[in-house]
């Protein structure tokens, strides 16, 4: 058995989207991406945790420029600017990974039947916000140039999520044409806290005689689970806890990814993929937080007591008091809930062409039969609480020589319109090493990008002597 | 190991582009310090509504005036005492008796002080018809503390006699009406 070695330091900025690792076959972690890509080697090792850092930002609706430029316009006035032209659909994403250990290996049950196993753990959070517009509008202007207004309390949508994922792949060539992969996936939540399911609105209606109505209607919902650590005062304890949590000891998941890739003719591939269709549990350590009622408030009714003895304008004013302690009484509970993993979805169409050509013979080289180039679009999605994230990309991969391969995209997605990115993998000796950057344009003034990204490997190949 | 000058190429060439020239340009990101959002809050108040029997004794007569007190807990609080730096009340009278008062507003503090205190004269409707009477009391500088140290707000409707206006008897028709609603004008800073 020949091993690639894979160490691997992986940093990145950039939107959920991999378009330049996925189908890059030549960096093993694309298997990953589609558990049916196709393999070319016959196993690796990813040096525990090293193998792949990863980060990921992104906004929509503005960037940092927008707010921060040193243009001598006033910052409030820019932000201001910001938030009326954002909408309730734009939103912040933050994404990490960190692979704790990975590989694989391929299996041989006869000459003819090899199956390709890779199974690892990684460490993931995920932070994802729509924008609230009706709030910040309500805590920009308040209610008084906004009567009759209806402020939607249901755009509150906002989810934050630690968890460590443990994955078990098989990825088998039936033959020339297909390949398919199966991924099972156990998932161990060590924190969680969403809401996502509010609804409620505040509007004020003004009346006859300059007198407003003032109508809540709250149907708000916070779920958090894991979250009791915090109150422990002892690092050491909240440490132990979260290790415990990270090997299986937290809320737990299953889900598969499924995928395949298809070859009908040596120039043409077709493959897909599905990552994440799964759910977690959420029974161990659950607290959730609910605010509900309605109320209607249109003043404090004066009675004088010299009038009707018995009750004054100080006993309606408890009362309305009382009332609206009641509005904002949040109930909590324990009961368990099950939140389903965003999935994810990835395509793409390749054309291969141009074979080597020896120069001496002007034929083609017998030791390099493989096409040198491919051209390609691949299309991304990613189902969000309220809407399906995408991005589609065209790609050009080229193999320099057999050391050596390139691959360029062009992505259009919800962040920009301008993202070109440039991935390279490169072997040398024992050593691998691969690039790949996003949104390339940007980096004349990252201040101006929505999203960006970097990643950059060293790996270490043990040579694979069949190759 | 011919791959070694073409790697140090483009290694070198991603380097440059992603550690030398992406710059972060143009931008003061200590802006941020200064983020103030200034929201103005329409609340409503107290209201009233009375008719003539209210302003009557047991025996038919006229008292001199009635009265109420409301405890106010929100003005002293921290958020307000911090954050307002601006607030008028706003109220609306709807007199339809043929009787002149005079609404009295005494805001007083914990230790029963007077802070401020305004009146509203309302005229008499000789013919019952609904007269409407508007008055704006704004809250700035040394009356806004006046108002930030509130704590009870009482409420005295005196009767005014005037020219065309009539003594109150049982018999009396038409109602008076106050509405009021306050409008906060709040300076958030981060």
């Amino acid at each position: 058995m020949k091993w690639l070695l894979f160490l691997g330091v992986f940093v990145s900025l950039h939107a959920q989207n991999k378009q330049l690792l996925y189908g890059f076959k030549d960096v093993p972690q694309q298997i990953l991406l589609n558990p049916g890509a196709q393999v070319d080697y016959r196993g690796y090792i990813g040096v525990p945790l090293l193998s792949h850092i990863h980060f990921n930002a992104g906004i929509t609706g503005f960037s940092a420029f927008d707010v921060f430029a040193d243009d001598g316009k006033d910052f409030n006035q820019k932000i201001r600017d910001v938030v009326y032209e954002m909408n309730a659909r734009d939103f912040v994403g933050f994404n990490q990974q960190l692979d704790v250990f990975s590989a694989g290996l391929t299996l041989k049950t006869s000459t003819q039947h090899k199956l390709f196993i890779s199974f690892g753990l990684y460490q993931e959070s995920d932070v994802f916000s729509y924008f609230p517009k009706d709030f910040a509008v309500l805590a920009y202007e308040g209610n008084y140039n906004n009567l009759n207004r209806r402020f939607d309390f249901g755009q509150l949508n906002v989810s934050a999520e630690l968890l460590s994922v443990f994955h078990i792949g098989v990825n088998k060539k039936i033959n020339s044409k297909w390949t398919l992969g199966l991924r099972g996936k156990v998932y161990s939540s060590i924190v969680q806290a969403s809401s996502t399911q509010n609804k409620g609105s505040f509007i004020t209606v003004p009346t006859a005689n300059n007198n407003l109505n003032h109508v809540f209607d709250l149907d708000m919902k916070l779920q958090t689970s894991g979250l009791s650590f915090l109150d422990d005062s002892s690092a050491n304890n909240s440490l132990d806890v979260l290790k415990k949590r990270l090997l299986f000891g937290g809320n737990l998941g299953l889900g598969v990814d499924v995928g395949f890739t298809h070859q009908p003719s040596p120039e043409w591939t077709i493959d897909a993929s599905l990552q994440d269709i799964g759910f977690i549990n959420y029974s161990k350590d659950v607290k959730n937080y609910i605010l509900d009622g309605d109320l209607e408030y249109d003043g404090i009714q004066s009675v004088f007591p010299q009038v009707v003895s018995g009750q004054t304008a100080q006993d309606y004013w408890n009362e309305v008091k009382n009332d609206f302690d009641e509005l904002f009484e949040i109930d909590s509970s324990t009961t368990s809930y099950t939140i389903w993993r965003p999935v994810k979805f990835n395509s793409s169409v390749s054309y291969n062409f141009g074979r080597k050509i020896r120069k001496e013979c002007n034929c083609l080289d017998k030791l390099d039969r493989t096409f040198q180039n491919r051209v390609g679009a691949h299309l991304f999605a990613m189902k969000r609480p309220n809407h399906l994230q995408w991005a589609l990309s065209t790609f050009y991969y080229r193999k320099i020589f057999k050391g050596l391969q390139l691959k360029t995209t062009y992505t259009i997605d919800t962040y920009s319109f301008t993202n070109v990115g440039l991935g390279l993998s490169a072997s040398l000796g024992s050593i691998q090493f691969y690039v790949m950057a996003d949104n390339l344009l940007e980096y004349q003034n990252l201040a101006k990008s929505q999203s960006v990204s970097l990643q950059l490997g060293f790996n270490y190949i043990f040579k694979n002597n069949e190759n | 190991m011919k791959t070694l000058p073409f790697l140090k190429k483009y290694v070198s060439l991603i380097l440059v582009l992603g550690v030398c020239y992406s710059c972060i340009k143009d931008t003061d990101f200590e802006q941020s310090d200064t983020l103030t959002i200034n929201p103005i809050m329409e609340v409503n108040l107290v209201k009233v509504q009375e008719t003539p029997e209210s302003f009557l004794d047991a025996s038919g007569d006229e008292v001199p005036f009635i009265s109420d007190l409301v405890v106010l807990e929100a003005l002293t609080s921290n958020f307000i005492v911090d954050n307002l730096i601006k607030a008028e009340l706003v109220f609306g009278i709807t007199n339809s008796i043929n009787k002149a008062f005079q609404i009295k507003m005494d805001f007083y503090d914990s230790a029963d002080a007077l802070q401020h205190t305004f009146s509203i004269d309302i005229d008499n409707s000789p013919t019952n018809t609904s007269l409407f009477t508007e008055h704006v009391e704004v809250f700035e500088n040394m009356s806004l503390l006046a108002l930030k140290s509130t704590s009870k707000l009482d409420i005295t409707i005196s009767l005014r006699s005037s020219p065309t206006g009539t003594v109150l008897t049982p018999d009396s028709e038409g109602s008076i009406r106050l509405t009021s609603k306050g409008v906060f004008y709040l300076k958030l800073s981060s």
